[in-house]
């Protein structure tokens, strides 16, 4: 184990420009917040850094010990949260940036926030997701002491384009670590296996057990091809998505040895996950409220940061095993005698997994929200390269109802993927598609009823679900 | 005894993003659904491959990353052209979609000025672009497709702009987007039983007259005949919606000063 790193010097003086960055942009928060424009997630950033373009490298580096980044395509909320809760049950103090205000911007203005306009940041950490595109700007401004890469997936290309591309982006920023910095990485992906070699520090973490594994990639898989040398991949498991046991015949990629592996692992449909953490000679158990396998990948990295961190491990994972669910992660909210469980799905391995392990739990009724508003991706083709088939096999949930700005091109997908007309119902509203899977869950005898929802259309569920009292209001979530 | 319909899919794990599956998808259940069978043949890399297209009666080739489209440029023009050449010429289909749609001409030239030749099936050319055209597009399909719905819809993303030569012509006219290269108002191309577009994905699915075209033409090379119709009101509802989307990104002044510097860009 690591000993916890020192704390920093502290500069003494303030320059009177970070001191002005940082008023102004608390006032824009509470102007933001006051006018109901939103929680004002990132518009202290906008204006802070309009004043003073350094300054989130200058309060990052005010944090008492470091920063930790948490990036990749899938579960980077659910495991940056984790992360915060481990650390805080080692008694740290911990800023965060929101779900969501994982941009530059969003970061900035979590730590502008937690910052008063003439004294220090007030943190030992910060620990922050953050888009993968915009990793190497945070990785230069903020010089974290840990950087966790989750996986890589396609992920609306009208903005982020092509796999190689976001895949490049993300090595650089690996490539531009400081000194002593440690990259934690997913070694079940090949895509973030392959570009985390350019690390001076890397500890992997991945799933050995076996067990959990399917017998073949999704059809529309992304990582097929070896990311180095583009020969095809032979996979000896699949665990998830295109992640799992892997060599290249063509260079000799493989699956590194993980620092951090999850053995014994129990991961059926939503219901809570729990398994092994096995590290340097020590077996730790986890168990965490949140479902899906995919969850498990999350804990082992949250796990495993913590413990760069300094965190012990018996704390971090007690952390772990209360944290709940976060916005949109498999969140359950009971109302109106029945109960749905919302699932972020916004691009084709995230929709896939949501599905599968949905799917698990053999609902009676289930809700697609595809909207196309600039946050989800203007470009909905992507539904057509997950596999909804299983939406249609016997013994499928007897209501698929559609919802959301591009229900229509859902109701066309479900057609070809041969779900039965009778079974399937468009209700664009959030409100009525709500009402349409409560109540076939309350006919069902009360199952919980799954709903995979894009961005926006999660946003505009929790509006709904806010208006009906179920839910308090997203941005005053811890 | 059932028909079955034999799909040569160019390149499956080297060219197939942005949701490429649903034209596949979208072909097979029109062809269940007439009392066909429609068997997948993917034709990958190597000149084994290579024989497998004399006996597929209709192509998809969809889009890559450009690390992979250098890769199957060179064993297209090695191993697939000839056969290629004689299935098109027998009046067999193919579809061809973004990147496909880029390889079937002379070449492609790269931002640094270096020359990738293509399958040279057809006289077009594509150089790299500054800006990606990205965004909902609305086209007037040539009346040789003979469809019925006045337009066809969809998504691209593309940073090349594709030239057609003198003889050729294009698969529509755009109204919205940038279309084959931001400047003459063309999209695609039409050439007897080859389609190429920017209209990336599920374009089949979305303009279910195209996949008809393709499965006439599978059926019978020689003489395409109109196929019995099928119950197309999902499809329509879907297309309306896709389209009244484009509207609306159309209607307001903002959208509009948008369109003239995206179609800049495309020019530049």
């Amino acid at each position: 184990m690591s000993p916890p790193p020192a704390p920093r010097v502290h500069p003494t003086r303030r320059p009177w420009r970070l001191c002005c960055a940082v008023a102004a942009g608390r006032l824009a928060g509470s102007a933001s917040r006051a006018l109901g424009r939103g929680g004002g997630t990132t518009v202290p950033g906008d204006v802070a850094r309009a004043i003073d373009p350094s300054v989130l490298a200058r309060l990052g580096r005010e944090a008492r010990v470091g920063t930790v980044l948490v990036s990749g395509t899938n579960g980077k909320t659910t495991t940056t949260a984790l992360v915060r809760a481990a650390a805080r049950a080692a008694g740290w103090s911990v800023v965060a940036n929101p779900s969501g205000a994982n941009l530059v911007f969003g970061l900035t203005a979590a730590a502008v926030q937690a910052t008063r306009p003439r004294g220090r940041l007030d943190a030992d950490w910060l620990v922050f997701e953050v888009d993968e595109l915009s990793l190497p700007q945070a990785v230069a401004e903020l010089q974290p002491r840990c950087l966790t890469l989750l996986n890589v997936y396609r992920d609306q290309l009208d903005r982020s384009f092509e796999l190689v591309q976001v895949s490049a982006r993300l090595r650089r920023a690996v490539e531009a670590l400081p000194p002593g910095a440690v990259c934690v990485a997913n070694a079940d992906d090949p895509v973030v296996a392959a570009l985390a070699e350019g690390a001076g520090d890397v500890r992997f973490f991945g799933l050995d057990d076996r067990s959990v594994s399917r017998p073949d990639l999704a059809p529309a898989a992304d990582a097929r091809l070896c990311p180095r040398c583009g020969v095809e991949l032979l996979f000896q498991a699949v665990l998830y998505a295109h992640c799992g046991h892997y060599t290249c015949p063509g260079c000799g990629l493989a699956r590194p040895r993980p620092a951090w592996a999850a053995e014994r692992v129990t991961a059926r449909g939503l219901a809570p996950v729990s398994f092994t953490a096995r590290a340097e000679g020590a077996a730790t158990a986890i168990t965490s409220p949140i479902g899906g396998l995919f969850t498990v990948a999350n804990t082992l990295a949250a796990f495993a940061t913590a413990r760069v961190m300094g965190v012990p491990a018996d704390h971090a994972a007690a952390a772990i095993a209360l944290a709940p669910a976060a916005f949109g992660r498999g969140e359950r909210v009971e109302l109106e005698g029945a109960a749905v469980r919302l699932l972020l799905a916004k691009n084709p391995a995230g929709m896939e997994e949501a599905l599968r392990a949905a799917l698990d739990d053999r609902p009676m009724a289930i809700a697609l929200g595809l909207n196309d508003g600039v946050a989800d991706g203007r470009d909905v083709s992507w539904i057509w390269d997950v596999d909804l088939e299983p939406l249609a096999a016997p013994g499928g949930p007897a209501l698929v109802v559609v919802s959301g700005t591009r229900a229509r091109d859902l109701l066309l997908r479900l057609k070809y993927a041969g779900v039965a007309p009778d079974r399937l119902r468009v209700a664009e509203a959030p409100a009525t598609a709500l009402d349409a899977l409560l109540a076939a869950g309350r006919e069902g005898g009360g199952g919980d009823t799954p709903a995979l929802l894009t961005y926006t259309a999660a946003l505009a569920w929790y509006q709904e679900l806010t208006r009906r009292g179920a839910v308090g209001r997203y941005w005053e979530r811890p | 005894m059932t028909r079955t319909l034999r799909l040569g899919h160019l390149y499956p794990l080297q060219m197939s993003i942005y949701g490429d599956r649903g034209n596949l998808v979208c072909l097979r259940r029109r062809a269940e659904w007439r009392g066909w069978r429609l068997e997948v043949i993917a034709i990958g890399l190597g000149a084994g491959d290579g024989r497998l297209v004399a006996g597929c009666d209709g192509f998809l080739f969809g889009g890559g990353q450009d690390r992979d489209e250098a890769e199957v440029a060179a064993d297209l023009r090695a191993f697939k052209a000839g056969p290629l050449a004689e299935a098109v010429a027998a009046g067999r289909p193919l579809l061809a979609v973004c990147g496909g749609y880029q390889l079937l001409g002379s070449h492609y030239r790269t931002r640094a000025g270096a020359v990738v030749p293509g399958l040279g099936l057809l006289p077009l050319r594509t150089e790299a672009g500054r800006r990606r055209a990205v965004g909902n597009v609305l086209v007037r399909p040539d009346p040789g497709l003979g469809l019925d719905a006045p337009w066809l819809v969809g998504f691209e993303n593309h940073s090349g702009r594709t030239f057609l030569g003198p003889e050729l012509r294009p698969l529509g006219r755009t109204e919205v987007g940038g279309g084959n290269n931001g400047v003459d108002g063309g999209e695609g191309v039409l050439a007897g039983s080859i389609i190429g577009t920017y209209l990336h994905g599920p374009v089949l699915p979305r303009n279910p007259g195209l996949a008809d075209w393709w499965l006439a033409r599978a059926l019978a090379p020689a003489a395409p005949a109109p196929l019995p119709p099928l119950d197309d009101a999902a499809e329509r509802l879907a297309w309306d919606r896709a389209v009244a989307q484009v509207r609306r990104e159309q209607g307001g002044l903002a959208a509009r000063a948008r369109r003239v510097l995206v179609r800049r860009r495309a020019a530049g």
